[in-house]
């Protein structure tokens, strides 16, 4: 569909392959440096060689042992499944009153999320740092959900309302018709139909939380509920003089694995995702 | 793990219970991930107290913990918590605890120029009576000095630190006296083509301070008033601003000196370039055991002075103890914090980690003299000790002196200590931006 | 009118709504329970982003006209503007708005050049599109810091790839110029896909009979891209352009970990980050803030005015 004339030949595959691997090359070789990283036994850490001369798994075994990452795992897990869940469903009421329904505020409410999505996140450290501290949330895990939530709001609401507005809602009105009630016209035919929207919006909402570094390092202090991010830039290593460079490797090639997992096996929906919405976070 | 987990970190009894539940819930949802972990939320906190004490890492300081506990005779148990290696991380780390009130840290590991900072603020607590006395017991001047703050005591000293003079004696007949000296020698060892280069911690951060405190004092200049509350930088520290231009600009250096930290000087000795190199006693241990060979020609001097004649100040280092005001066991942590600094452990702290003691009689003991042969001069060098700036505003200065001096080369003496005056005034008075 | 058909802009739809207000008295029952229901599910959203950004906004206003450094609590007192003053004559505010404003627009300007590159392949190439698209997905997915650190140290001396090919003796993260060069390249990598998937959608929306039209009517390839492509997009590419500048604008995770803000490569969230949680001097830090605050919504205003940029939401970026 694409094509403007001209037959497929074999030399315009053949450019089209080298294009393609140029862009390949692109995309990959900062993760594949990282993950090479973490595979150089501590001998040939610093060879500067892309490819490790001599494989270890050392790096992992060390950083699996240490509490610090460990526990820096569990609350990236825990916050960030959280917070999509709760963002992913408020988005969803709030989107299917955007794209369903008629009420006073609907474009206030549009304008609102466009602000919250532009917002500088720094301009919230301050107030929220003093907030939290005077709260008793600072360093606990409702302490980070909230901002997540906050700013995973308005990314969840866009790519929602976009989904729910293509979604022939007609077909509920004829299932009532052949006698459906309204929870089993939602259960059989609306709900499969917007199922894809919401798990698509759960990907996205996800991998913004999990991204996030810059409240995750300042509203948290402790293991407590410091996530990935933020614990990599305090990793302290086992020696006193030795950068911990290879465990710090080692866990962002860990936090990485799902990010390429959603990637791999959702590709078309995080595209669908982002180019409706047209909003990140 | 250098921060409070799960059993480490029981922030009043019950608050703990509430949030180690709340743990293990969402630890049951990751189970596959963190199964092991699981085992430490159903048991909740023990009957005993547990102090928890911050200190950066010491490879042997486990051991001291693990003696101190033991005199403890179960009143209390002691968790070595590891802060980062960097002044700023620590800081960083510790201050922004305190400033939530967080009850889990008991014992602090204070490099000597955060006493006012801490102090002022009201986040440790001051040391009185008889714990007083003992903490202060034989100690020698310059770094019980640095646990003070408007004359009363916050912390107990645990280890001092003092740079010296490093050089191989295989190059250098006699050790310079002034810096000027030394960037001669550097040259006649360069025209040589023998190792000539000073490695020097010139990068953009603490370590730059310590250095430019030292020119000051060795120079008889001021930074701050004796009360901390006014910018100097008298004719001291102009001399001081000469010098180091003079030496960032003579070629004496590695190129890579403006990012240079302690271990990349060390290093620059160590792998045959440097023939000097001013920095903290623990690259002799290193050598040691790095370069056998080369550790046999590796000796050391008193850090040089700026004008003829007169000897160096320098500007110490070191760690105090403090117990937080936060601590809901300020009794048992004044207690902890008195045994991991008495004499037996500082002695074992020296020998096996390197850091210099505080306590005077450490350094009579015959024992030192195989493991620690630099003592003398270190005790030297303690006698007319200089510190960097005391002021609750401490890390804004150093951070503003850090930045205006980088690079080193950079200087023009006396417009240097022009903006240095304008801007730490500004720090002082907690009206101006940190850069 | 339902929701379905709503593809109008933003300005378009108040008319209605207003009309609907003065006809509130013959409302239906079904349309005031529709009203109700609506109300009631935005409810929660709303209340929770108005909580989580407007009132710490208005708290920070308030902070920032007081001295308050949390190192000296008993010193807190209010100031009035004094803070501003301090500000924005300082020399490291304006260093930290030249760096954040030349990381801006020398990033945003190659990720539109690469990001129209990579959109422009992802939708024409012939092969393994669905392995192109999946791949360019990476970046954009993978966590700012986790990029940041495979860039760190991929610059360091000894341990890294692209250290050697500078040259020894130079620690590029070191010197002011060649540090901000290896920001900005961290930043157009991750960044870049994310652009490209937004030309993508705009790039589907270019009629290929309009596009095969011209070419027999002789128009070479790159004036077909500058005569139908790019007028086309115009939308796409507006919204794509908003979105990053202000993106941009708040770099911080990159500059943390790559230079940590020295040699004067400190952006202005670096330098909030750095005043406010180093210094604990919540007053200056909140009014940086502050002024963040109202520059990101003069960029937001400019481009939404100025270029006629669609606010998403209401044009929806493009997707028909």
């Amino acid at each position: 569909m694409t094509v403007i004339g001209g037959a497929e030949t074999r030399a315009r595959k053949v450019r089209w392959s080298i294009i393609d691997i140029v862009v390949v090359v692109y995309a990959l070789i900062p993760v594949l440096w990282i993950l090479s990283l973490s595979l150089k036994s501590k001998n040939t850490l610093t060879d500067g060689n892309f490819v490790p001369r001599e494989w270890s798994i050392q790096n992992y075994i060390d950083i699996f042992h240490t509490n610090e990452f460990l526990l820096a795992l569990v609350n990236s897990i825990g916050i960030a499944l959280i917070a999509t869940a709760i963002a992913v469903v408020l988005g969803t009421m709030a989107a299917y009153a955007i794209a369903r329904l008629d009420f006073p505020g609907k474009q206030l409410l549009v304008g609102f999320s466009l602000l919250v999505a532009m917002f500088p996140q720094v301009s919230l450290v301050s107030p929220l740092f003093e907030i939290e501290r005077s709260l008793g949330l600072f360093d606990t895990w409702p302490g980070l959900i909230l901002p997540y939530i906050t700013f995973a709001l308005p990314l969840a609401i866009y790519t929602l309302s976009a989904f729910f507005r293509e979604i022939p809602w007609e077909l509920e009105k004829a299932a009532k018709m052949d006698g459906a009630t309204p929870a089993q016209a939602f259960r059989r035919v609306i709900a499969p139909l917007a199922a894809p929207g919401v798990f698509t919006t759960a990907i996205l909402v996800f991998i913004f939380c999990w991204n996030d570094f810059l409240f995750a390092i300042s509203l948290t202090s402790t293991t407590r509920s410091r996530t990935v991010p933020a614990a990599l830039s305090f990793f302290t290593g086992s020696s006193q003089f030795e950068e911990p460079t290879g465990q710090v490797a080692a866990a962002a090639v860990v936090i990485t694995v799902p990010i390429v997992l959603f990637v791999l096996f959702f590709q078309r929906r995080i595209v669908a995702g982002l180019t409706s919405g047209a909003v990140k976070g | 793990m250098r921060t409070a987990g799960p059993p480490t970190a029981p922030p009043g009894r019950t608050g703990w219970r509430r949030r180690s539940r709340r743990r293990c819930t969402a630890m049951l949802a990751t189970a596959a991930v963190v199964a092991p972990l699981l085992v430490a939320c159903g048991s909740g906190p023990n009957a005993g107290i547990t102090i928890n004490v911050y200190l950066p890492p010491e490879e042997h300081f486990q051991q001291v913990i693990d003696n101190c506990g033991k005199q403890a005779a179960g009143r209390y148990s002691i968790v070595y918590n590891k802060l980062p290696r960097d002044a700023d991380g620590q800081r960083e780390q510790m201050v922004r605890r305190l400033a939530a009130n967080d009850t889990g840290m008991d014992v602090l590991g204070l490099d000597v120029t955060f006493t006012a900072e801490f102090a002022g603020a009201g986040w440790i607590e001051e040391w009185t009576g008889d714990r007083r006395a003992e903490a202060e017991k034989d100690v020698l001047a310059a770094p019980l000095e640095s646990a003070k703050y408007q004359g009363k005591l916050y912390a107990a000293t645990k280890n001092t630190n003092v740079q010296l003079l490093w050089y191989r004696d295989d190059v250098v007949s006699t050790p310079p006296t002034t810096w000027s000296d030394m960037i001669a020698a550097a040259e006649r060892l360069k025209a040589e083509g023998k190792p000539n280069q000073i490695a020097f911690t010139g990068a953009q951060y603490e370590g730059l301070v310590v250095e430019f405190a030292t020119l000051v004092a060795s120079a008889g200049g001021h930074i701050l008033s004796d009360d901390g509350t006014k910018a100097v930088l008298d004719d001291g520290a102009i001399r001081a601003l000469q010098t180091l231009k003079d030496f960032a600009t003579a070629g004496v250096t590695s190129p890579s000196m403006t990012n240079d930290i302690e271990d990349d000087a060390r290093h620059e000795l160590e792998n045959g370039q440097s023939a000097f190199e001013v920095n903290w006693p623990y690259v002799y241990a290193a050598m040691q055991a790095d370069k056998p060979d080369l550790a046999k020609h590796f000796t050391w001097a008193p850090v040089p002075g700026v004008d003829p004649g007169q000897p160096s100040r320098v500007a110490i280092g070191g760690r105090n103890l403090a117990v937080s005001a936060f601590s809901p066991h300020k009794a048992e942590a004044f207690d902890a914090a008195l045994c991991l600094r008495n004499a037996a452990n500082q002695e074992y702290s020296a020998i096996n980690d390197g850091v210099p003691p505080t306590i005077s009689s450490v350094y009579d003991d015959p024992a030192m003299t195989g493991p620690y042969p630099m003592k003398d001069t270190i005790r030297q060098e303690l006698r007319d000790a200089a510190t960097r700036p005391i002021t609750p505003a401490y890390q804004n200065v150093s951070t503003l002196i850090s930045t205006i001096l980088s690079p080193p080369s950079a200087i023009d003496p006396r417009a240097t200590a022009d903006e240095l005056r304008t801007k730490i005034q500004q720090a002082l008075d907690s009206k101006g931006v940190l850069p | 009118m339902t929701g379905t058909t709503r593809s109008v802009p933003a300005a378009g739809q108040a008319a209605p709504i207003v009309a609907q207000g003065r006809t509130k008295a013959v409302l239906s029952e079904g349309k005031r329970a529709e009203r109700r229901l609506g109300l009631l599910l935005c409810a929660p959203a709303a209340v929770v982003m108005i909580a989580v950004t407007g009132w710490p906004i208005v708290y920070s206003i308030w902070l920032s006209l007081q001295r308050f450094d949390l190192r000296f609590p008993a010193k807190r007192e209010f100031v009035g503007l004094q803070n501003y003053l301090t500000v924005l004559s300082d020399g490291y505010w304006w260093t930290s708005v030249v760096v954040t404003v030349g990381i801006t627009v020398v990033s945003v300007v190659i990720e539109l050049v690469v990001g129209m590159t990579l959109a422009l392949i992802m939708h024409r190439t012939l092969v393994a599109r669905g392995l192109i698209r999946t791949v360019a997905l990476i970046p954009y997915g993978i966590v700012t810091v986790v990029a940041a650190f495979s860039w760190k140290y991929a610059w360091t001396p000894q341990t890294g790839y692209l250290a050697d090919l500078v040259g020894p003796d130079k620690a590029v993260l070191t010197e002011r110029l060649p540090a901000l060069g290896a920001i900005i390249i961290a930043e157009v990598w991750k960044t870049t896909p994310f652009m490209a998937l937004l030309l993508m959608a705009g790039l589907a929306l270019v009629p290929d009979d309009l596009l095969r039209a011209a070419s027999m009517d002789g128009a070479g390839p790159w004036q077909r891209f500058v005569r139908i492509i790019v007028p086309v997009m115009k939308p796409a590419i507006l919204v794509a352009l908003l979105f990053r500048t202000l993106d941009a604008f708040r770099v911080f995770d990159n500059i943390f970990v790559l230079t940590g803000g020295a040699q004067g490569t400190g952006s202005v969230s670096m330098l909030t980050y750095d005043n406010l949680i180093k210094g604990l001097n919540l007053g200056i830090g909140s009014t940086m803030a502050v002024l963040i605050f109202i520059a990101v919504a003069i960029i937001a205003f400019l481009f939404i005015k100025g270029f006629g940029a669609a606010a998403p939401g209401s044009d929806q970026g493009g997707k028909r």
